[in-house]
């Protein structure tokens, strides 16, 4: 069985004191097992955001503990929240975040910057990463020269490039229209079946499917937590570091047959 | 650490590219406070050069006895322009000159005592000429050459003068008046000698000898009445004497003067320090407006700075959200600025020189270039990227990253 990689307890997260003191998160617990896939549905305001964020590390709770992969993380420095974000977590957005300035190569570059790896190295990666996209020969375009559905998978390239622990979509096809929505959520498919924590906020139930595990949150609490797949059958982490090449070939083989 | 040293160097040079017309207006308003630096270094440098060189051609054997008025003081300075006798208020007298001059050791002596007066000659008249008062000895210390005649000498002394050959072609209309005559202070002198054009309006004895007088310094007093003796020029026997003779001259008019220790002696390079007033106003005016143009230079370092923070607050969001730390942000747009600020310093230095051979070609300085000055122009280039970058990546740093991600262009 998959180990548990965030364990959060009676995590609070207000805003504003006295008249004006409202709760976006109140006394949440979760814990979250290697592998799932994990959807956060709920009505706006209800806090889906507020905890993408703080799982994320960009974001700090008033009160409650967060172990992320064993560490608690509740009170660590900004710095040592940026290593970790840069280590071991992968954002997606709705609005997709992606520099304008930097060319599609240099954008799912960027996280290995900020893990000192060597340009040569780093441009290497980034290639490979979007080589699985199917985009690489989009690489020295700019973001605003590619489509929503493009850009979108960028920026999913972006979220795997450094091999993260956690990966958090925020509404990823919120933007999209439909047939881009379905080949973002392939992506997030595929990412998931070689092992990924996702956790991805969304409003649309059909995408529920591909889901392992669906959160429904009201008033920053859980309503309904409904796992579709028994932690046994989550999918075990390939190690990608070096094969990614590779098992990206017989991904693609697979598909062919 | 030298890999991100790298990437924000790159990052920020990119950056820089990106907006190239603003980054160069950004520049100049540097460049141009590094150029005033330069310029006032320069032109400051070539003036001690000068007097430095003519103290190692006159020869190493010299002592320099001057006043020490308050001629710091701002007030003095300005008094001293304004007035048209320059009045200091010496307190070396004519009779010194005689009480060194017993010294042993001591070989020449001489006086520099300037006023201002009228010289008429039959045609001309030159209402504000400089008169030099001073001895024979003059000559020995300072060898002048003579494009006609020659200096006074302990014959002719008391009805003969020395001119200089601007002020020969005012006077006369010609450059060899020598044997003419000419009115000062109601008494007739014979010109026995025309100095030849030296172009060293700047030297240790503070006199433009082109255009001034020379004369004997005791007939000058008895016509003008109270003079005051600006500096005494003392030659010494060998160069090993230098420092017991100085002394000497020191302890001989402190005991002449019952004590007054307002006087310094100096010999070799402390000689060539206090050159012209009007030079220190002028560079310290300079000093000053450049002080002012760098300040202004560095608030529009900062300005644009802010505006680039501004301008992308989306991507500082963005690249917190994917790993980059607060010091990371810093780092990235202090390089930025930095690179503004040292880009503007070169061109500053280039514009700098550039200014200072101009000014060489209207002017008798020659630029003065040293790697001290580049160095220090260099860092204060530098220095002014630091002050003035250091806000805005502050605040770039302390970007919330969540709010910073709303901001969606």
């Amino acid at each position: 069985m998959n180990e548990e990689i965030i364990q959060i307890k009676g995590l609070t997260k207000r805003y504003g004191y006295g008249d004006t003191e409202s709760f976006a998160l109140k006394d949440f617990d979760l814990t979250i097992r290697r592998g799932e896939f994990i959807m956060i549905m709920g009505p706006s305001g209800c806090g889906k955001t507020t905890l993408l964020n703080i799982i994320g590390l960009l974001d700090r709770a008033t009160s409650g503990e967060y172990i992320l992969n064993g560490e608690d993380v509740a009170g660590i420095s900004a710095r040592r929240k940026a290593r970790l974000r840069a280590k071991k977590i992968g954002f997606i957005f709705q609005n997709f975040n992606l520099i304008q300035d930097l060319s599609v190569l240099e954008n799912v570059a960027l996280p290995l910057v900020y893990v000192n790896r060597p340009r040569t190295v780093r441009l290497k990666n980034a290639s490979d990463t979007l080589r699985r996209f199917h985009l690489q020969e989009r690489e020295y375009y700019l973001p605003s020269q590619l489509s929503g559905g493009q850009q979108q998978r960028v920026a999913i390239a972006r979220a795997i490039v450094s091999d993260p622990e956690i990966i958090l979509a925020d509404e990823p096809t919120g933007n999209l229209d439909s047939r881009a929505s379905i080949s973002v959520m392939e992506e997030l498919k595929s990412i998931h079946e070689e092992g990924n924590t996702i956790i991805m906020v969304t409003h649309n139930p059909a995408l529920t499917v591909y889901a392992t595990r669906v959160i429904n949150m009201l008033d920053g609490q859980i309503a309904t937590d409904i796992k579709t797949v028994s932690d046994q059958n989550l999918p075990q982490k390939i190690e990608v570091k070096r094969t990614r090449g590779k098992a990206k070939k017989t991904r693609n083989s697979r598909r062919k047959r | 650490m030298a890999m991100l040293f790298r990437t924000h160097l790159r990052l920020a040079l990119t950056s820089i590219k990106e907006n190239r017309t603003r980054s160069f207006l950004t520049c100049l308003g540097i460049a141009i406070g590094i150029a005033s630096i330069i310029l006032i270094l320069s032109l400051t440098g070539s003036v001690s050069k000068l007097i430095t060189d003519e103290i190692s051609d006159i020869g190493a054997d010299l002592i320099v006895v001057r006043p020490s008025t308050t001629k710091d003081s701002i007030t003095t300075i300005v008094e001293e322009l304004t007035a048209s006798n320059s009045f200091q208020k010496s307190n070396l007298a004519i009779s010194d000159v005689d009480e060194i001059k017993k010294l042993e050791s001591v070989t020449a002596v001489a006086p520099i005592a300037i006023t201002h007066s009228t010289l008429t000659d039959e045609e001309n008249t030159i209402p504000s000429a400089t008169i030099l008062g001073t001895t024979v000895d003059f000559n020995t210390i300072e060898p002048q050459t003579f494009r006609y005649g020659g200096f006074i000498n302990d014959k002719n002394h008391e009805n003969s003068v020395v001119i200089g050959p601007s002020l020969s072609l005012h006077l006369y209309n010609t450059t060899n008046p020598v044997g003419r005559t000419l009115l000062f202070h109601g008494e007739r002198f014979i010109v026995v000698g025309v100095m030849e054009n030296n172009d060293a309006s700047i030297n240790f004895d503070n006199v433009d000898f082109d255009s001034a007088l020379i004369m004997d310094i005791k007939v000058l007093e008895k016509l003008v009445g109270s003079l005051q003796v600006q500096q005494i020029n003392v030659k010494v026997a060998t160069t090993s004497d230098l420092e017991e003779t100085s002394s000497k001259i020191r302890e001989t008019l402190i005991e002449k003067k019952s004590g007054d220790t307002n006087f310094t002696v100096s010999y070799g390079d402390d000689i060539s320090h206090p050159a012209s007033a009007l030079l220190n106003i002028i560079s310290g005016m300079l000093s000053l407006v450049a002080g002012i143009s760098l300040v202004v230079g560095g608030i529009g370092v900062m300005n644009i700075m802010l505006v680039s923070v501004a301008e992308r607050a989306h991507e500082i969001g963005i690249r917190k959200a994917v790993g980059a730390s607060s010091s990371n942000i810093l780092m990235q747009f202090m390089f930025e600025a930095l690179i503004l600020s040292i880009l503007g310093g070169i061109l500053g230095i280039a514009l700098g020189y550039i200014l200072a051979i101009f000014a060489s070609s209207i002017t008798p300085f020659a630029p003065y270039i040293s790697w001290q000055i580049i160095a220090i122009t260099f860092l204060t280039a530098l220095v002014v990227g630091v002050i003035f970058g250091i806000y805005p990546a502050l605040k770039a740093a302390s970007k919330n990253p969540i709010d910073s991600l709303k901001h969606y262009r």
